[in-house]
């Protein structure tokens, strides 16, 4: 494990009686990606502003590579920011708005230039220097915004939402390059987004955040098969979302059926929810289902059909499949035992963590006994 | 530290633009003849300032000519600004606004003299209809700037909207265009009135003998000295404007509402 | 005095070409009437001597008098100073508006001033400035006595600068208020110290502010008559005491006219030296 370059120790913000951060833990280390995610007003924003320097928060410490830096001004600390709306200097070409760092060290100018030309070459900017602002376009200005940043050979690059201004095409292509570029750099990226798609396609690791709180972390991947609650859930990617009963360890019971599940540790009897993702249902006959459904509605996406389809007991249901099916007919629907997910109400991220510790190994169990 | 400097600048600025104002009118008690030393509490003067006849009749004249030329100006602003937004060509309009503001940025005395010509070679006999006229002229623009935001910032499919239920042109103007641009009339006649109020300069050239404003009273009376019926006079016309601002912002406040209302209606 | 320019929005209406007319006639007669004619008109008669005759002897006497040239050198010197009083005053006080919490009650306080009638601004400096007036009164309280103030060169630029104060404010506050926050946030986030992001970022992109006050106080402060008169006592003549002087009092209105062909001249360079430059970069806000 890496030397942590920031952490975030119960830190809380709150502006008159309204709390905008609650007890925000967390731990960046060197030259990972990391994203914090979650929907506008959820506080992630406010975070990177606290690491940034550009606001005091209520309570807690700010810790870069150790040292605290809560009262450390935003010029004299080592990480660099690119701004939502690339606040890119409009009365200064586009060399001058990626010297203008640089200019305040004072450095000698023939390495201000070097430094620059490297920096726009990066970017793939190299002969616009003498550009205005004006003349360049969203995806240009995004270029110069990261450029004027990582200039600056911060530890840390915090990015504020800066894809959300482009369209889809440049911000997929964007995507790529930035994740590229922070590998290349081999510093770390902490991205703040709404967008999941683009959190899942680009972090190493993500917090997904609600109402002030970090709600859970981790890969991609742990995140999107195992998320922490029907909020989660339903943030990150589309959903099946149920009200279950456990019935025991690995067993758990929904829409008039009992089925086997990956999940244990529950107390028996307890009220839970269940993710289905829709990718992982499959259409087939009725005699081989688990669970009959009436189709209610298809459409085309191109590489799959979205349908929509509702069961004996009145859930609705999200299919992806690759086959089409008919509206109105009556059709089975299969699922693997680990393609279901059970979630606790009210379930914290260490008691989640701490209960997966305990079933993991026996899963391991029961996989090598069959 | 910065904090308590930046506090010290501003009221040192405040206590700059304020000081002179409540001297004005603290001395409008003051039982003796100059703004040297207050000698004691009086209404003498503002005794003397409602018994001054031909003072009461400056007064009015002015208020005449501060409503009149505003309505005025009001009307003919807000139809210029019409005109202006349904120019197609812009040229027309670029040159159609500049020529607007010549009037906003000339100098006073300019307006004043070249005004005085026009008149004189029309042969108008100078006094009330001359100053009226002038005053009408300098706030149309002012008029005219207040209504074109709102104009502008009425979406084209507002008005497409109206027409395809059904809207006539004249349904349009009188049930969409003017509600929607009412707060930027509101706001142009407010500043016309208080244009015409602040006046000098201008009615100052274009007056005569017979006729006079409240301002070109004050500069004759003050070229003659001190004379502390006109601090009371300054005391009146200070409760005045506090008037006309607030009731100014209530109506900006007003037609905020409104809309807010509306919206909230509709959505 | 910048307008941008209006979207086409109620053009769309169809109307018939008679009715378009019907509505432009009244402010097209004003434009005819009453900005283009005085115009003309005071140039014309800048062309016309005392005799009625058409001459360009009020030039030549312009640009020969010693008299004339000086009066109009001292005009815009004043206004310079007056203009550049206003500035250093109202920049900071902008500045520190801008930071209150309750910055649009305080902008409102200071924009008040302005709805009270200038002369009587004016008349109270007439009290303050007199021989036992205020003014004096701290004067001799501070142990310096009592000085001429009133009819000074001193006390005319400072009630000028009085007056005009709020008409700096209000733009550079304006200008202010439309400063992204994030360009300041970037600037720390590059480095720069408050002095530095004040320097070479705050006061560059609040120079359209400035430009605009400039323009709102250089020129009317060429013409200012009336203070002058009051507070002045003649001994400042500005281009605007001259002009009111020829029309008013020794009826020279071609001689005035022709002074007033130089005030219209003037006003043009300053808003051509404050007008919209081809700024580098848009405002990607």
């Amino acid at each position: 494990m890496t030397e942590p370059i920031i952490t975030l120790r119960q830190v809380t913000k709150r502006y008159d009686s309204h709390t905008i951060l609650n007890n925000i833990n967390l731990t960046l280390e060197s030259g990972k990606f990391y994203t914090l995610l979650g929907p506008s007003g959820c506080g992630k924003t406010t975070i990177l502003r606290a690491i940034a320097g550009f606001m005091q928060v209520s309570a807690g410490e700010i810790l870069f590579a150790g040292q605290r830096i809560n009262d450390v001004p935003a010029n004299k600390r080592n990480v660099n920011t690119v701004f939502q709306d690339y606040a890119l200097f409009p009365h200064m070409t586009v060399a001058e708005n990626v010297a203008f760092g640089l200019t305040l060290k004072k450095l000698a100018k023939s390495v201000i230039a070097e430094r620059v030309a490297k920096a726009l070459k990066l970017v793939q900017l190299a002969d616009y220097g003498d550009r205005a602002i004006s003349e360049l376009s969203g995806g240009q200005r995004q270029r110069i915004a990261i450029a004027r940043a990582i200039v600056m050979a911060p530890k840390v690059l915090l990015l504020d939402e800066p894809l959300s201004a482009l369209d889809a095409k440049l911000r997929r292509q964007m995507q790529v390059e930035l994740r590229a570029l922070q590998q290349r750099l081999g510093i770390t990226f902490l991205f703040v987004t709404h967008d999941q798609e683009e959190a899942l396609a680009m972090s190493d690791e993500i917090f997904v955040m609600n109402q002030g709180e970090i709600l859970q972390s981790g890969s991609p991947v742990d995140i999107y098969d195992e998320p922490i609650n029907h909020f989660v859930a339903d943030f990150i990617g589309e959903s099946n979302i149920l009200p279950a009963k456990m019935i025991a360890d690995f067993q758990v019971a929904f829409g008039g059926h009992q089925f086997e599940c990956a999940d244990a540790g529950i107390p028996d009897n307890e009220p839970v929810e269940v993710v289905i993702r829709p990718e992982d249902l499959t259409l087939t006959t009725p005699d081989r289902a688990k669970l009959t459904v009436t189709i209610d509605n298809q459409l085309f996406r191109g590489d799959y059909y979205e349908i929509t389809a509702t069961d004996t007991h009145d859930n609705h249901w999200l299919i992806h499949s690759v086959n089409p099916a008919e509206d109105g007919t009556t059709v089975g629907l299969t699922f693997r035992p680990q393609d279901l997910h059970v979630m606790r109400f009210g379930e914290k991220e260490a008691e989640f963590d701490a209960r997966l510790e305990t079933y993991d190994d026996l899963e391991d169990d029961t996989v090598d006994q069959t | 530290m910065k904090h308590r400097l930046a506090t010290g600048y501003l009221i040192l600025v405040f206590i700059l633009l304020y000081a002179p104002i409540i001297f004005l009118m603290v001395y409008a008690f003051s039982q003796g003849e100059t703004m040297t030393n207050f000698h004691g509490f009086t209404w003498r003067h503002y005794q003397t300032l409602f018994s001054d006849t031909r003072m009461l009749a400056i007064v009015a004249n002015t208020l005449l000519i501060a409503l009149l030329s505003a309505l005025i100006a009001t009307l003919i602003g807000t139809l210029g600004a019409l005109s202006i937004t349904r120019t197609t060509r812009r040229v027309t309009r670029d040159s159609l606004l500049t020529l607007n503001n010549v009037l906003m940025v000339s100098p006073d005395v300019i307006i004043g003299a070249s005004f005085l010509i026009f008149f004189t070679m029309l042969k108008i006999p100078l006094g009330f209809g001359t100053v009226l006229l002038s005053h009408i002229a300098f706030e149309i623009p002012i008029v005219v700037l207040m209504v074109l935001p709102r104009l502008r910032e009425m979406s084209t499919s507002l008005l497409d909207a109206a027409q395809d239920l059904g809207a006539t042109t004249r349904q349009l103007l009188t049930h969409v265009v003017i509600p929607f641009i009412s707060p930027g009339i509101f706001a142009g006649f407010f500043m016309a009135l208080t244009y015409s109020l602040d006046d000098f300069a201008v009615t100052f050239f274009v007056t005569g003998n017979g006729f006079s404003t409240l301002s070109v009273e004050i500069y004759s009376r003050a070229r003659q000295g001190i004379n502390l019926e006109i601090n009371a006079l300054s005391g009146v016309m200070f409760l005045f404007s506090l008037l006309l601002v607030a009731g100014y912002y209530w109506i900006q406040q007003a037609g905020h509402k409104r809309r807010r209302r509306k919206r909230e209606v509709t959505s | 005095m910048r307008v941008s320019k209006p979207t086409m929005t109620w053009r769309t209406i169809p109307l018939t070409k008679h009715r378009t007319w019907a509505y432009f006639l009244p402010y097209g007669l004003w434009l005819a009437l009453f900005v283009i004619a005085p115009v003309a008109l005071i140039i014309y008669q800048s062309f016309f001597d005392l005799g009625h005759q058409v001459t360009l002897n009020n030039y030549r006497t312009y640009f020969h008098s010693a008299t004339y040239l000086k009066m109009t050198a001292n005009s815009a010197w004043y206004a310079f100073l007056i203009t550049l009083f206003t500035g250093l005053i109202s920049y900071p006080t902008a500045y520190f508006i801008h930071q209150l919490k309750h910055r649009q009650f305080w902008l409102l306080l200071v924009i008040l001033p302005t709805w009270i009638n200038i002369l009587l601004k004016a008349y109270a400096f007439i009290g303050i400035f007199s021989q036992a007036g205020l003014a004096n009164q701290f004067l001799t309280f501070i142990g310096v006595g009592p000085q001429q103030i009133l009819f000074t060169n001193a006390s005319f630029i400072f009630v000028a600068t009085y007056i005009q104060i709020p008409f700096m404010i209000l733009p550079i506050y304006n200008a202010l208020d439309d400063l992204n926050p994030a360009f300041i946030n970037a600037s720390r986030d590059l480095g720069a110290s408050s002095w530095q992001t004040f320097r070479h970022v705050i006061f560059p992109l609040t120079l359209p502010g400035i430009k605009a006050g400039v323009q709102a106080v250089f020129i009317p402060s060429l013409s200012l008559f009336m203070l002058t008169r009051l507070i002045g006592g003649n001994k400042v003549i500005t281009l605007g005491t001259a002009i009111e002087e020829h029309f008013l009092t020794t009826m020279n209105w071609g001689m005035g006219s022709t002074i007033g062909v130089v005030l219209i001249v003037a006003m043009i360079v300053v808003m051509l030296l404050t007008g919209d430059q081809k700024v580098k970069g848009g405002t990607p806000r």
